[in-house]
């Protein structure tokens, strides 16, 4: 169990002072944003995703595949008091210097040195690779594979199933077990970048279930009138037995 | 275990150290090159940017059948604005716009990561990516909303969408009153990312 995948509805946590709206916080952190984005365009998954991008073409010696996927898992996988600790581009620092070392991009010792010693300023220009990044961002990635294929429908109650989650999940942790009703059946199927083991992966429908947030959090639910809405992938869900 | 509660002293200096040193390797070792950075923060500067959303909440308010459509068909409606190419691009592949009325407010939330609809929002705020707000807005958002300066009617339902499938959503805020004789630009100004992920209204009008 990782508290990663229980985060909504944690309690104990403090009061929201103000909020931070900047999106980067110090300088560095654009950088890691930029390199992140940078293997999201240049994965060797690409070659074939919807559009297929010529990936095997660009003049890139990154030959590994990096989708949310990877950086997520890398979140999950975190020690928990490490998670809050950290602040976010912080996280992907670790995650994605960790992904170059274990893949053998670059080793400790390159990256140490180089902490200390100037960079060559020699460099080539390869504008086919900066053109596919940017490719990338203009027709993204979309995970839309058919139409849908539903086995529930709109109005019917589902449970949430409690298949055990592995390194990386799509399931809100406080949902597991829960009851809501189906609001809407998204037009197509949608796979996800990996198979995570509990379920997800190939293309499947997907539907918007709404909650009462009492069957949520029980007594402990804010009163007032609320609904919470979770965007769920078939393998998640299951008819409830009186309709079984 | 005094270290798992410690930051270095230099905490900032080292990750800038990192992340350059890191970056510099990987123009050597061919993985990108001298300007990939520069021009992925430059594209997110000019054309993936907040001025996208504000420009369709603000058809929204001005245009009752594009408010209509931008709820039903939310990639068709944003097809039609003749904004920069790529909204249907990275983290905008299913945007889904919800519409604020009275009576009913939307908040939008990532409770297991930070999806957030990139090409018409611009990247998170920091508030957003948050563990805090992320863990606390699923279960008492009211409270949080009040907590940040948005005291809603206790007989407002709130809407809180989880994004933990593939659509990116944002929020169509209500335009405030007293603003009928603005002009679109002057509507924009009243438009903030806040308010188009539910912690704020559009506005004020001053």
């Amino acid at each position: 169990m990782k508290l990663q995948h229980y985060l909504g509805g944690l309690e104990g946590l403090p009061e929201i002072t103000t909020l931070e709206k900047r999106v980067f916080v110090e300088e560095w952190e654009k950088r890691i944003f930029g390199i992140h984005v940078a293997m999201m365009g240049l994965s060797n998954h690409l070659g074939s995703a919807l559009p297929g991008y010529p990936i095997d073409e660009v003049p890139t010696t990154f030959k590994d595949e990096w989708t949310w996927a990877d950086l997520r898992t890398g979140a999950e996988a975190m020690n928990p008091f490490d998670y809050f600790k950290y602040r976010y581009y912080e996280k992907w620092l670790g995650g994605i210097t960790q992904f170059f070392i274990d893949k053998g991009y670059v080793t400790e010792e390159e990256l140490t040195a180089r902490m200390t010693e100037p960079a060559p300023t020699e460099t080539e220009t390869k504008p086919e690779i900066d053109d596919q990044v940017i490719a990338y961002l203009r027709n993204g990635d979309s995970p839309r594979r058919d139409v849908a294929h539903p086995k529930l429908a709109v109005g019917e109650r589902v449970r949430v199933t409690n298949v055990p989650a592995g390194s990386h999940t799509r399931l809100p942790g406080y949902l597991r077990g829960r009851v809501g009703t189906i609001e809407r059946i998204f037009e197509g199927d949608y796979a996800y970048f990996v198979h995570t083991g509990d379920g997800i992966g190939d293309p499947m429908p997907v539907y918007a279930v709404a909650f009462d947030p009492v069957e949520i959090w029980g007594p402990r639910a804010e009163p007032g009138p609320e609904t919470l809405y979770a965007e769920l992938y078939e393998a998640y869900l299951e008819p409830t037995k009186e309709q079984s | 275990m005094t270290g798992q509660f410690a930051y270095p002293p230099d905490r900032e200096e080292l990750s800038a150290k990192k992340v350059a040193a890191l970056e510099s390797l990987l123009i050597e070792k061919g993985v990108i090159t001298a300007q990939t950075v520069d021009k992925v923060l430059a594209y997110f500067e000019t054309e993936m940017t907040p001025l996208n959303g504000k420009k369709i909440v603000v058809k929204a308010w001005t245009d009752p059948e594009f408010a209509e459509k931008v709820v039903d068909d939310t990639p068709a409606a944003i097809a039609e604005l003749g904004l920069p190419e790529g909204m249907a691009g990275a983290e905008g592949e299913h945007l889904q716009a919800v519409a604020n009325k009275p009576g009913v407010h939307n908040l939008v939330i990532c409770t297991l990561c930070s999806c957030f609809p990139w090409p018409v929002l611009g990247l998170p705020p920091y508030w957003y990516k948050d563990p805090v707000f992320r863990a606390r807005a699923a279960r008492e958002p009211r409270k949080v909303l009040a907590e940040v300066g948005l005291e809603l009617p206790d007989d407002t339902e709130i809407k809180v969408w989880d994004s933990s499938g593939h659509s990116r959503y944002f929020v169509i805020p209500e335009r405030p009153a007293g603003t009928e004789d603005f002009t679109d630009e002057q509507l924009m100004e009243l438009v903030t990312t806040e308010s188009m992920i539910g912690v704020a209204l559009a506005g004020p009008v001053s």
